[in-house]
């Protein structure tokens, strides 16, 4: 079978399981509903390994394919298709996405076993999975959006999965809206690029631009400009981040598999997708890039200082989504996504882990009531310690090499994009410092009641579970962690997908080692065969930024340790003497507060500004006036004294209104 | 053909008045079923090709220049095919909830598919005329007879009332417009109302300017476009829910459809002239009802809201004079109401469960039924516009004519995208999540009759979200050559002052003057790449 063929299958499959599931809800086994999404998914990796050795098949020049099911719109001048478009870089997201998804389902399989929505889980978690696959795998900008707002859907979905918490349901509410507005911004760009080339097909728009476009032309960078809302949005980097801490309202697979391995870094794969067009706009380019480097150092401050364990992890992903922009931005293309794929394995894992010390703890994820879990968890203590030091760039891990490849080429590429390696740099010595926070206050100190229950008894506490935001009791009824909780130690689901992660984030560098295999790079070339950023030969800038990147882990690592482990009463001594700089970033740098005032207040406002004033004018003055006059044809003198001369005059000031906006519009 | 599909519904009326109240239900839906039946074969039966189809001419009144003339053309095929499709399901649905004197419910209900129908069928402006005035007089009686109070607000009769005064004014001007066209047209000789006819000879610019606001005005009045919108809350709130489903679903789109084939055709030279105004108008639509739809928590009025600013968005796309925009509003149109009509019955669903139609007294109701809320949510984002619905290629179409044309009025209505989101979303979040007031264990699952008339609209949304092309493949040809006739005005230069307005680059320019049925002659106008 073809390339093409695979790559529909990949698509179809777990589409395919959302709806046996979706449709069979009620007849379907529990069991049943989770083993279909698995083996859906499962099955999905499987086509795309496939897919990856038929493509390896070819020649390397002619590693692109596209095929089209049928006309999906076509008419009045637009030919839009159900097309997919197969070369190695969608190969690549494919097989990450597939293969982080499987694993997660096998955690899900096991952890959301006592969720009395587990056929709903399953049913949005395949949808997800088909929707993501559909957004990299899309051959033209119509079906990319399509894909794009799917997964913002599936997103929305299931943050507000336990969709009886308000704070849930908020939270969803807030990244849906946001995406929406990057959804647009995908549209804009859209009709921009069919205005200019008269094509939506990745392959005529990236063959046309090049000859259509001079380097910087205002248009190009306008189509760019708009391309990164969509990417900033959906990648949530700065302004637009703010739903993503909050998306940890969802359970923590959701939050392993979509805001962490798969749907955040879409908003990369469309910067390196789009590249040619990128590459004609330097400008939209180092915007963006600067907005990445600003959001890996800003979400490294938050993180140091939030206490919500997933919250924490969820402004790490922040700020390592950020060095992925940088580096498609930089043009460093194969690092970029490079960093993606061990970011993904890392990444879930410490979301797993965290989803097995919140289970212990009953739901709770305040990291000031976790402490001395080292014993109690040994194997999810592990698991977290691996995916910090991966996460610190921890020599020799798998995070070590894909980050500091980005740093490196930037630094290689020299003049003003050596700030970016700077700034990369300062955001790891945060990094180690955050993530180790975390490992230090979560697995040392004294053990606290529940790790000492788990460790005397062997059995996990079950609190009534209430949450903590309103302080309002779960409804378990339909589906929020019932009396049982799942951990890692005591499910083999959660264990062997913990476990493949794990090995992944220590070993999945081997890939990628400078001058040595450099696998990913050799296998994305054909993609970015035609770009024109090349720097001068990086290996000796990489070897030396590997030992920078070492060292600056350590010297996170040891801060941390030096804090939370050696003299722990340093932190909230500091804490104290910088009241001011602790508050500024305890408040997330006040970003929901703005957009609250700036955004949300102002158009409730005009909301209720028209609806008080503005309807009862049109309504009740003008109509009720004139229906007055008709009703009550006797009582004329009534009319002609309230209702009538009100309405005659406000239908007169309203004409006089609408000729001058008349004449305004046509004199200009 | 076409008289047979026209007139069955009343026929079916007209018998179901003699019969039983008990069988009075059943009859109608065996009517309008076989009024679907109909559509569809028609659909099936229709040539890609374009042009005018199933004709039917006959001489009416002679010595007034009127025709019993009807046909079918590209953008009418699929407004017929929703009107029956819609017609079923609320009848449906009127049926299994019972109404008082259903013979005559009925029988106004079946009146009025015949209007409907009558006017996408027409292809005699006075007639055309006729059966827009004649889709009003069901709706009065409807409305006013069958339509609740509101307690310490608004009568049922008030609120009808106040309705029929705006409608009637503005059909009044359109029938007086319509006069008008044809006398001055005539430039004394033999007086025809044959659209065609009209469109082959338009009337100088002078006298175009006038009228067409005549005619723009009932159709603007009928959608409602801002502004003209002032009887519609009070309307939606009285009304009996499945007489609003078709009312929201169908009528309002007849104003729309009248831009397409009455107004733009027939006054090309103003349409080009008033473009803008009538673009202001819309945009203020989109952004005004989306604003509106937001603040309100009487789930009709978020409907009625929604809908004002769906249909200034189809007033976009008409407007923008492209052929991808008047395709995406026909598109839209058809996606509307579909979406529209189900939301509204979904809306009767979940009020019979919770006693009111207010949002603050809801919540939570997905706990206790699932398949409604699964529904639910299915409407909900294709009304949204979900990209991968067909409501999204509607508004994708309508906003790339708009924005090739004026770009800035699209990326202003594009503001209005994600404020559906918002408000879609929050009724949504506001019925099936969070935890309403005491008393939510009375919500149980939508029943088997109930999701009779649902689950079909339903499905139909997600077939057509999956190949949209199904209707664009038979609009293609009308829809440009509608829009076609404004732009040879502009670029003939018989016209000065439409020098300069509308009709973009992109759309190749024709030279000679329009053909008798742009129709059949003029090939989709593809777009080339600029440069």
């Amino acid at each position: 079978m073809s390339a093409t063929t695979w790559g529909w299958l990949v698509i179809l499959l777990p589409l395919l399981g959302s709806i046996t599931i979706g449709l069979g809800f009620r007849a379907l086994p529990e069991r049943a509903a989770g083993l279909i999404g698995v083996g859906a998914v499962g099955l999905a990796f499987a086509c795309s390994v496939a897919m990856l050795i038929s493509l390896l098949g070819d020649p390397a020049e002619s590693r692109h394919h596209a095929s089209s099911l049928w006309d999906y719109a076509n008419a009045g001048g637009l030919d839009i298709q159900l097309g997919i478009y197969v070369d190695p870089l969608s190969v690549f997201m494919a097989l990450v996405v597939s293969g982080v998804s499987a694993l997660i389902h096998i955690y899900s399989y096991s952890y959301m076993q006592s969720d009395r929505g587990y056929r709903r889980f399953f049913s949005f978690l395949n949808f997800f999975v088909f929707s993501m696959l559909l957004l990299v795998l899309a051959g033209n900008f119509v079906l990319l959006i399509v894909g794009w707002a799917f997964v913002g859907f599936t997103s929305y979905a299931l943050i507000s999965f336990w969709y009886r918490r308000e704070t849930a349901t908020k939270a969803g509410m807030k990244a849906f809206v946001i995406n929406v507005v990057g959804d647009i911004g995908l549209v804009l760009a859209a009709f921009l690029i069919f205005r200019e080339l008269g094509v939506f097909n990745y392959e005529e728009v990236f063959a046309a631009a090049p000859h259509h476009f001079t380097t910087n032309d205002g248009t190009i960078v306008a189509i760019c400009c708009l391309l990164l809302i969509g990417a900033f949005a959906k990648s949530a980097q700065i302004p637009f981040h703010t739903w993503l801490p909050d998306a940890m309202e969802g359970p923590t697979p959701v939050s392993a598999l979509i805001h962490a391995a798969t749907m955040v870094t879409a908003g990369v794969y469309l910067i390196a997708r789009a590249h040619p067009l990128f590459e004609l706009a330097p400008t939209a380019a180092d915007i963006s890039a600067v907005v990445g480097a600003v959001t890996l150092i800003i979400a490294g401050t938050i993180a140091i200082v939030v206490t919500d364990l997933k919250r924490i992890i969820a402004y790490s992903t922040l700020s390592q989504v950020g060095y992925m922009i940088m580096g498609v931005s930089i043009g460093a293309y194969s690092a970029g996504m490079f960093h993606l794929m061990t970011h993904a394995f890392f990444k879930s894992l410490l979301f797993m882990a965290a989803g097995s010390i919140i289970a212990a703890m009953a739901n709770e994820q305040n990291i000031d009531k976790i402490s001395g879990f080292r014993r109690a968890m040994p194997f999810t203590g592990a698991c977290l310690v691996i995916g910090s030091l991966a996460l610190s760039g921890f020599p020799s891990t798998s995070g070590f090499f894909s980050k500091d490849e980005i740093l490196s080429f930037a630094t290689a590429r020299g003049g003003w994009y050596t700030a970016f390696g700077v700034a990369g740099y300062v955001g790891a010595l945060l990094t180690g410092i955050y993530s180790f926070r975390l490992v230090f206050r979560v697995l040392g100190g004294e053990p606290n009641d529940e790790a000492k229950e788990l460790m005397d008894t062997g059995h996990v506490v079950h609190g009534e579970p209430r949450n903590p935001a309103t302080g309002q009791a779960e409804d378990t009824e339909v589906g929020y962690p019932g009396a049982e909780h799942h951990i890692a130690e005591q499910a083999p689901g959660m264990k062997i997908a913990m476990g493949a992660l794990a090995v992944l984030a220590l070993f999945g560098g081997i890939v990628q080692i400078p001058g040595l295999d450099d696998l990913v790079t050799k296998f994305l070339e054909p993609t970015f065969a035609d770009s024109v950023i090349v720097p001068a030969d990086t290996t000796g800038h990489e070897w030396f930024g590997l030992a920078i990147g070492g060292v600056v882990a350590f010297a996170g690592i040891g801060i941390a340790y030096f804090l939370y482990i050696a003299r722990p009463g340093t932190a909230p001594a500091l804490e104290k003497r910088f009241q001011g700089i602790h508050d500024f970033l305890f408040h997330k740098w006040y970003f929901d507060e703005a957009i609250d005032f700036l955004i949300y207040r102002p158009t409730i406002a005009i909301g209720s500004f028209a609806n008080r004033v503005f309807e009862r004018i049109v309504v009740d003055g003008v109509v009720n006036g004139a229906t007055d006059v008709v009703r009550s044809a006797g009582g004329v003198v009534k009319a002609a004294q309230s209702g009538f001369v009100r309405a005659y005059a406000l239908l007169l000031f309203a004409g006089f209104a609408g000729l001058a906006l008349y004449f305004l519009i046509v004199s200009s | 053909m076409l008289s047979w599909l026209i007139w069955a519904p009343l026929a079916v009326g007209v018998i179901g008045m003699a019969l039983p109240k008990r069988l009075a239900g059943l009859w109608a839906i065996a009517g309008t079923a076989f009024v679907l039946g109909m559509a569809i074969s028609l659909v099936t039966g229709f040539d890609t090709a374009g042009g005018m189809q199933q004709t039917t001419d006959v001489t009416w009144i002679k010595g007034l220049g009127v025709d019993y003339s009807l046909g079918v053309d590209g953008l009418s095929v699929f407004l017929i095919l929703l009107t029956a499709l819609i017609w079923l399901p609320a009848t449906a649905y009127a049926a299994f909830q019972g109404q008082d004197r259903p013979q005559l419910f009925f029988g106004m209900m079946l009146l009025s598919e015949t209007a409907t129908l009558g006017a996408f069928c027409a292809q005699d402006l006075l007639l055309f005329v006729l059966f827009f005035d004649l889709m009003l007089i069901p709706f009065y009686f409807l409305f006013g007879v069958w339509g609740k109070d509101i307690p310490g607000g608004v009568t049922a009769r008030a609120a009808t009332l106040k309705m029929l005064i705006y409608t009637l004014v503005g059909s009044l001007l359109m029938l007086v417009g319509a006069i008008a066209t044809a006398i001055l047209s005539a430039h004394g000789g033999d007086i025809t109302f044959s659209m065609r006819e009209l469109a082959a000879h338009p009337l100088g610019s002078g006298s175009q300017y006038w009228i067409f606001w005549f005619f723009a005005a009932a159709f603007l009045v009928k959608m409602p476009a801002f502004m003209l919108h002032g009887w519609m809350p009070d309307a939606y709130r009285i009304a009996p829910l499945p007489a609003l489903a078709v009312f929201s679903a169908v009528l309002s789109k007849v104003g729309a459809y009248g831009f397409l084939r009455v107004v733009l055709p027939i006054f090309p030279d103003a349409t080009v002239h008033f473009q803008e105004i009538v673009l202001v108008i819309a945009l203020a639509g989109v952004l005004y009802g989306s604003i509106m739809a937001f603040t309100q928590t009487n789930l009709r009025l978020i409907a009625g809201y929604s809908s004002v600013a769906q249909l200034g968005f189809i007033t976009l796309g008409i407007l923008a004079l492209r052929p991808d925009g008047a395709n995406g509003a026909l598109l839209q149109i058809g996606n509307h109401g579909l979406v529209v009509a189900p939301l509204i019955l979904i809306i009767a669903v979940v009020a019979a469960r919770t006693g009111t139609d207010d949002l603050r007294e809801m919540g939570g109701l997905a706990t206790r039924a699932p398949i409604l809320a699964a529904v639910f949510l299915i409407v909900i984002l294709a009304n949204l516009a979900m990209p991968g619905s067909a409501n999204f290629i509607g508004e994708f179409y309508i906003l790339n004519g708009v924005f090739q044309a004026k770009i800035v009025y699209a990326i202003v209505a594009s503001l209005g995208i994600a404020l559906a989101a918002f408000y879609s979303l929050r009724m949504y979040q506001k019925v099936m999540h969070d935890r309403g007031p005491e008393g939510e264990s009375r919500s149980r699952e939508i029943s088997y009759r109930e999701s009779l008339a649902v689950v079909p609209l339903v499905l139909c949304i997600v077939g057509l979200a999956l190949y949209p092309q199904l209707v664009l493949k038979k609009t293609d040809n009308s829809a440009s050559s509608a829009v076609a006739a404004t732009c040879l005005r502009g670029a003939n230069g018989e016209i000065s002052v439409a020098n300069g307005y509308g009709c973009p680059g992109g759309l190749p320019t024709f030279g000679t003057a329009p053909p008798a049925n742009p129709g059949l002659e003029l090939p989709s106008a593809g777009l080339e790449p600029v440069k």
